[in-house]
């Protein structure tokens, strides 16, 4: 493997260019018209424009990421997450093209991706998994008749689902019929498959999910557990490992299940088992994402495993170089994902360009991001715009951690959802360590309220009337020099400098 | 000079000379520097600083403390005088309408016109960065005008929906 092909934007495909980078490997980025000038484009050691801003056009056409990938020589294909990463189409046609697809075996992905195929597969396999339909819903008169019969409330889902989209929860028959239109509707334009099927709600569930890797030499091992469960609308929000309701014994019996989930579809590469986790700590298989995920960094840092170097090795026929035993976490890390969203307007999806951005460093800080000072967040893709991870030695210490580094992070230009987090880091319910997927829905109110401390109030006021008063009144404001106009000769400012000597 | 200070809801008296600002009757030492070619700017009050980013506004200034942004209006004595005798006051939101609160595609419309509305109810699907999100209205009403239709794509801001009040 000489040169890797990054089929994807953003922080992630800055992420895999960084670790083709560290394996002595070259790296092809692509892009489409409105990505031109972003950082992924600049770090690659080749960049092929694949179409315009829609994703459909770019991002998602197999035929132009195959074209960019022959044009340039690249001998292998990395997906990241999300646009074609869980399409065993595209793992195909790569390999038909003679590319090394790094990631898992299509009929790996293809098995985990019909989300109810999956749960049949599961079950033979002895992974336990929620009650509900293991074949998609006909129609909406069928939904109403499965619900009825496992009862209520009920979870709709798009069978080629992921990630939160062409998903609701159903505590009646009216939200069933209400649900099931926009479900399948979401999973159209998702996924372009409208299937839906459904679940038994699992009441005040955590969800915790188990990262996995698999060779080509019979290796598969488990790297622990993530805890995901401050989501909202089913979209993560923060992560950590480990989780504070996983002790020695569950991380090693979801492990297994885990690990035999990924044997029972052949698995290779990186994957991770999603599992719903309730109060009395019994676990349910939800489903397998078959591709590197979001979150993975939380794993590397307390396992000291460099994921994507390990999915190279793995795709280039390489042993991975974990050892085939379970490993011990060390510390603990969560992540914070900026993204660009209004948390005090709903989390409303946001547009604009990044005028400044200060981004954190120092002991034991991690930022995976896609974007700097200049770039323009627009509609067309995610609203991620990068990931802020900390490490520490007890969860208190990376709480600590994340605290300082949020209250670095600057990002001048576009609301982010920087200020939740850090209201979050000084919640009491996430400081205990107890809470589920509900927390948000629970806390998001009063944790929200958009009220600024006095102090707060005062400090603004008086830097806004400060500011104002040295506009209005300096003739050459000090702070605004750079900003002198072109008609300020910088000859007779300095004249001017000496002559107050 | 004196400036009445609007964050939000809350008006602030601030009253600047030189050095000191005068802040709820008391005399305060605060002094404001920027940094050249960022947005930044350090307060210290009373010898404790704090950074902010500022950018200038129309009638005012975006005051972004810890991650969130304030809009923040300052007017000076005769601005403020004047607007208390006009009783104008800032940011009225137009009666009725519905707006889209971000940029996006219109996926359906969920009322009519006729169409009476409680508060909370849905009236459009917008999709935004691949996900749905329900517009809702603030409050009951009756809808008279439908600005858009499914497969539209609006700019922030754009009306939606129009609402009567129904008449008792």
């Amino acid at each position: 493997m000489n040169r890797v092909l990054v089929a994807n934007r953003g922080e992630i495909a800055l992420r895999i260019i960084r670790a083709c980078h560290e394996e002595g490997v070259e790296a092809v980025a692509v892009y489409s018209e409105a990505d031109r000038l972003s950082p992924h484009v600049k770090a690659a050691d080749a960049a092929v424009e694949i179409g315009p801003a829609p994703a459909s056009e770019s991002y998602l056409s197999v035929e132009r990421l195959l074209e960019a990938a022959r044009r340039t020589g690249a001998d292998a294909v990395h997906p990241g997450y999300g646009f074609l990463a869980e399409q065993a189409h595209f793992a195909e046609a790569a390999q038909r093209a003679g590319l090394a697809f790094i990631g898992p075996p299509a009929s790996a992905i293809r098995a985990m991706g019909e989300k109810t195929e999956a749960r049949r597969r599961m079950a033979k396999a002895g992974v336990p998994i929620v009650p509900g339909t293991t074949e998609p819903l006909p129609d909406v008169e069928a939904a109403l008749r499965a619900a009825d019969e496992i009862g209520f409330p009920v979870l709709l889902k798009a069978a080629a689902g992921g990630g939160g989209k062409g998903m609701r929860v159903a505590a009646t028959a009216g939200e069933v019929r209400k649900g099931f239109v926009q479900a399948a509707s979401e999973a159209r334009s998702a996924f372009g498959d409208e299937a839906i099927y459904l679940e038994k709600l699992v009441e005040r569930p955590r969800h915790v999910e188990i990262q996995v890797l698999a060779d080509r030499f019979g290796n598969t091992i488990h790297l622990g557990e993530r805890e995901c469960s401050v989501q909202r609308r089913h979209q993560k929000l923060i992560e950590e490992s480990p989780s504070t309701a996983v002790d020695l014994d569950l991380r090693l019996r979801m492990g297994e299940a885990a690990v035999k989930a990924a044997q029972a579809v052949g698995y290779l590469s990186a994957g991770t088992v999603e599992f719903l986790l309730d109060p009395a700590g019994k676990f349910y298989f939800l489903e397998m994402n078959t591709r590197l995920q979001v979150e993975h960094p939380i794993t590397e840092m307390v396992y000291g495993v460099d994921i994507v170097r390990e999915q190279l090795r793995i795709a280039a026929g390489e042993p991975m170089t974990c050892p085939n035993r379970p490993m011990r976490p060390r510390g603990h890390a969560i992540e914070c994902r900026i993204t660009a969203e209004d948390p005090f307007a709903n989390f409303l999806p946001a547009t604009g360009r990044i005028d400044y951005l200060h981004t954190p460093s120092g002991p034991g800080v991690r930022w995976d991001a896609g974007v700097e000072t200049g770039s323009e967040i627009q509609l067309y893709y995610d609203s991620l715009l990068g990931k802020l991870i900390t490490w520490g030695e007890t969860r208190e210490r990376a709480i600590r951690r994340m605290r300082r580094a949020l209250d670095e992070l600057v990002v001048v230009g576009v609301p982010t959802s920087q200020p939740f987090h850090r209201r979050v880091m000084d919640e009491a319910g996430f400081l205990s360590g107890a809470y589920d997927i509900g927390y948000l829905e629970r806390v998001g109110g009063e944790l929200l309220s958009p009220e600024p401390s006095e102090e707060e109030l005062q400090q603004i006021a008086v830097a806004a009337a400060l500011a104002e008063d040295e506009a209005r009144s300096a003739m050459v404001p000090l702070v605004e020099n750079d900003k002198a106009g072109p008609s300020e000769s910088p000859w007779l400012r300095v004249a001017r400098l000496r002559g107050l000597r | 000079m004196k400036y009445t200070v609007t964050v939000g809801k809350h008006t602030i008296p601030v009253e600047v000379k030189g050095d000191t600002v005068q802040l709820d009757g008391h005399p305060v030492r605060a002094v404001l520097a920027g940094f050249p070619r960022t947005p930044l700017r350090q307060l210290v009050v009373n010898g404790r600083a704090r950074t902010f980013a500022m950018i200038r506004s129309a009638d005012g200034w975006l005051v972004q403390a810890s991650g969130r942004a304030w809009s923040v209006e300052v007017l000076d004595e005769r601005t403020s005088a004047l607007r208390e005798l006009t009783g104008r006051g800032r940011g009225h939101a137009a009666g009725g309408l519905i707006r889209a609160p971000m940029p996006g595609l219109v996926v359906r419309v969920e009322v009519e016109v006729g169409q009476k509305l409680e508060a909370g109810a849905g009236v459009v699907v917008l999709e935004a960065m691949k996900m749905e999100n329900e517009i809702t209205t603030p409050g009951p009403g009756i809808v008279r005008a439908v600005h858009v239709g499914p497969g539209a794509a609006v700019e922030k801001g754009a009306a939606l929906v129009e609402l009567g009040e129904i008449e008792p």
